[in-house]
């Protein structure tokens, strides 16, 4: 009898993963052919030169060149340094807002987050022309009659080496908080009320709450803000497109930027598929060094 | 429980075969778009003949229709298969196809491109196909814009010169003679003397109207350079002997022009970050006496918002004025002859990863002239005021009639004239190199000199680098 319902289970456990594998299939096709191909396909296109009508093998060639292009070192500089002056300040704010919208009720709270989370809605282009249209570099544009407010003349903004990467960092700062303000609040509302019981009949005050109990459960939320931030910092490539075309001088050219003019406008193909590996490359590099340094002590 | 599997199955099934088709239709979409002469065409049956064509004129692509049941009834044999792309992303949808092995048999491209896909070996040359009366149908200046050493590998649509446009009203107060200029053109000390006088400033001592605006940001730098350039000596990037000529010191003096211009106050020291829509905003507010760069079809521009600022119309440009649109001439640097920069666009023929066959390409021809030529080279060409550059479409009937300034008309005339044909003989590869210092390095560093970042001698030496880094020292012009 035992034997029976073991047989029974065992074939209804087979039967249900294998139902479990075609559905999963699905998935593993879609990922085969439009994550898995083209990541495989770019390394293979990385050593070649590649032509439509028929590329030639070139070896590590297209890697060599990337890493002898001064062009090349200066556009990772240049993301790096965006990177460092958007993430961090980013995720600060993100968490000042998450703090300030918490103590609210539920209503209120669901409208600051849908105001915060508006933009991510909205297209990246048309943000960019709204924020060209700041950046303008006469007395008109509004960045300009904000400063011209406390004397200071009109600036290029976009135009001048001085202003262009700092006009890039603002718009990133004023216009992308909202994915990290809705998973800084649900981080928080998951903290259990008795740690802030406890630390209330010990006389806490709100900045002992913040450091001891708020930032220590909040840190995984933080290390996966930091990590997907870089990521995607790293990957900048349409403001910097759409409102500078890299200059004045290169001075807001990055790596995606410049992978794009390698491939679409000299069409070199291989050069670009290279210094794409090698972006990836330096993200799984950077979130590794992250994880290392921040993760030792996180519990998922 | 067998009716469970049997739903459970049938689902799985669904979405495995959903998954299927739409990779199914993808594949489907992209041999549909492909070039359908990959396969051959003659005998089994009507050649398919595809074409990516932008929106050339304001009723270009409404006509799409009426043009393709017109090549049919001339070519009852052929279909002419129309695919519509908006100008934005004209090249982007054009290149992907191309380096998917699967491009339509023509695309519109300007001829300036026409290297890039040299380079790639995708063209098709047409001269077996060409018959002597096609060819002889078209100027002879335009024509050589789609050659390159003895391949015709396409047909100019049409030719366009640019200019700078000048605010008429603003001309004659300060003093312009611009009838005179029209015909006999400028030097830069008389026109750098003729826009300081269009200067105006209000009671703070700011500028209210410039006396020169050229749209500069980002890759329009390039228009500009290339524009000025074209009359400072340059007229190309390699000499007859194929040396790179922007190391000559005729390159030095024109970017000391250059900042001249905005150190005396006739340009904004904000001139590097204005696009072509803000300096068109910029003249037809009045906020500049001239504008560039100039395109015939902006005098319609500047008619069309005349008319709705006397309509009370309120698609009228904010805060525009009635403005007569006055076609001018680049001045000239250096002391060199006028030679105006010519803007060629056309179709090409292109061929995907199977050779199309002979009898394909001779219908690609067919229909490429049959889009470059005649009624519909007539109508395109009258809608953007230029002059038709085939016989046949200069004495083919046109839809519309617009009123022209007759003084633009004999100005364009005369620029037309002395308009140079394309160099044919400039190596494939030596083209991409110097089109890699002009992204690199004259891009970049144009828009630093524009913002008062660096020097001309600072600008002079760093496009000397590179050109003596790629081309050599003995691949260079000194002078």
């Amino acid at each position: 009898m035992n034997q029976m319902l073991t047989k029974r289970k065992k074939l209804k456990l087979e039967s249900d993963s294998g139902w479990g594998y075609a559905f999963i299939a699905v998935a593993l096709i879609a990922f085969s052919l439009f994550t898995a191909y083209p990541v495989i396909n770019a390394f293979i296109i990385s050593l070649q030169e590649y032509r439509p009508l028929g590329s030639t093998y070139v070896g590590l060639e297209n890697f060599v060149n990337s890493f002898s292009d001064e062009l090349f070192w200066k556009a990772l500089k240049n993301t790096l340094v965006y990177t460092l002056l958007t993430v961090p300040f980013n995720i600060l704010l993100s968490f000042l807002v998450a703090i300030l919208i918490m103590p609210f009720k539920k209503r209120t709270q669901t409208i600051f987050k849908a105001v915060y989370y508006l933009p991510a809605v909205a297209s990246g282009v048309s943000l960019a022309v709204v924020w060209l249209w700041i950046f303008d570099p006469l007395k008109s544009g509004i960045a300009n009659q904000v400063v011209g407010f406390f004397g200071i003349s009109n600036q290029n903004w976009l135009g001048s080496s001085a202003t262009a990467m700092f006009s890039l960092v603002l718009m990133s700062w004023l216009s992308s908080h909202g994915t990290a303000i809705i998973i800084y609040l649900a981080a928080l509302l998951s903290i259990d009320n008795s740690y802030y019981e406890a630390a209330d009949i010990d006389g806490a005050t709100f900045l002992q709450k913040l450091r001891f109990i708020v930032i220590p459960f909040l840190k995984p939320t933080t290390l996966f803000l930091l990590v997907t931030g870089a990521i995607g910092s790293f990957q900048v490539f349409q403001n910097a497109y759409l409102m500078t075309g890299g200059g004045p001088d290169h001075a807001t050219t990055m790596v995606g930027l410049l992978i794009f003019n390698n491939a679409f406008t000299y069409f070199e193909f291989g050069e670009a598929a290279a210094q794409s590996l090698l972006l990836a490359a330096v993200i799984a590099l950077i979130s590794f060094v992250q994880f290392k340094i921040l993760g030792k002590d996180i519990e998922y | 429980m067998k009716k469970r599997n049997g739903s459970k199955l049938l689902l799985s099934a669904i979405m495995m075969m959903s998954l299927l088709s739409a990779c199914g239709g993808k594949a489907n979409n992209t041999a549909d778009s492909s070039n359908s002469g990959n396969t051959g065409s003659s005998g089994a049956g009507k050649d398919t003949i595809t074409a990516l064509l932008p929106p050339v004129s304001a009723n270009y692509q409404a006509r799409f229709a009426d043009m393709e049941k017109e090549f049919n009834a001339l070519h009852p044999n052929l279909t002419l298969k129309i695919e519509p792309a908006s100008w934005e992303d004209m090249t982007q949808k054009l290149d992907t196809q191309v380096n998917a092995g699967s491009p339509p048999d023509i695309a519109w491209i300007g001829a300036s491109g026409l290297s890039k896909y040299a380079a790639l070996d995708v063209l098709i040359d047409l001269n077996p196909v060409l018959s002597d009366e096609i060819k002889a149908d078209y100027d002879e200046v335009p024509m050589k814009y789609f050659q390159l050493g003895d391949a015709q590998y396409g047909l100019p649509a049409y030719m366009e010169i640019h200019t700078i446009g000048g605010n008429k009203q603003f001309l004659e107060e300060a003093g312009i003679d611009w009838k005179s200029v029209q015909q006999n053109g400028w030097t830069y000390d008389e026109f750098r003397k003729a826009i300081a006088k269009g200067v105006v400033k209000n009671d703070k001592g700011e500028t209210s109207r410039y006396g020169f605006v050229f749209a500069t940001s980002g890759v329009t730098s390039k228009d500009y350079l290339a524009i000025l350039a074209k009359t400072a000596g340059l007229p190309d990037y390699f000499d007859n002997d194929l040396k790179y000529t922007y190391t000559s010191k005729k390159f030095l003096g024109l970017l000391t022009a250059i900042r001249e211009m905005i150190d005396d106050g006739s340009m904004p020291k904000e001139l590097s970050s204005i696009d072509a829509g803000k300096r068109w905003n910029m003249f037809l507010t009045g906020q500049t006496m001239i504008t560039g760069k100039g395109l015939s079809a902006f005098e319609n521009s500047a008619r069309l918002n005349n008319e709705k600022i006397k309509a009370n119309d309120g698609s009228a440009v904010a805060d525009s004025i009635e403005v007569d649109y006055i076609s001018l001439p680049v001045p000239t640097f250096n002391g060199a002859d006028y030679i105006p920069t010519s803007i060629v666009d056309g179709y090409i023929a292109l061929r995907g990863k199977k050779e199309p066959s002979e009898e394909h390409i001779k219908n690609i021809a067919l229909a490429m002239n049959f889009l470059s030529s005649g009624s519909i080279a007539a109508n395109y060409s009258n809608e953007l005021f230029l002059t038709p550059i085939t016989e046949s479409a200069r004495k083919a009937e046109v839809l519309e009639k617009f009123p022209r300034n007759e003084d633009n008309v004999a100005a364009g005339q005369a620029m037309m004239a002395k308009a140079l044909p394309a160099r044919t003989d400039i190596p494939t590869e030596q083209a991409a190199e110097a089109l890699k210092i002009e992204t690199e390095v004259i891009i970049p560093k144009l828009q630093a000199l524009l913002a008062d970042e660096i020097t001309p001698q600072e600008m002079y030496d760093a496009v000397k680098a590179a050109a003596v880094k790629s081309f050599g020292e003995d691949g260079v012009v000194a002078d």
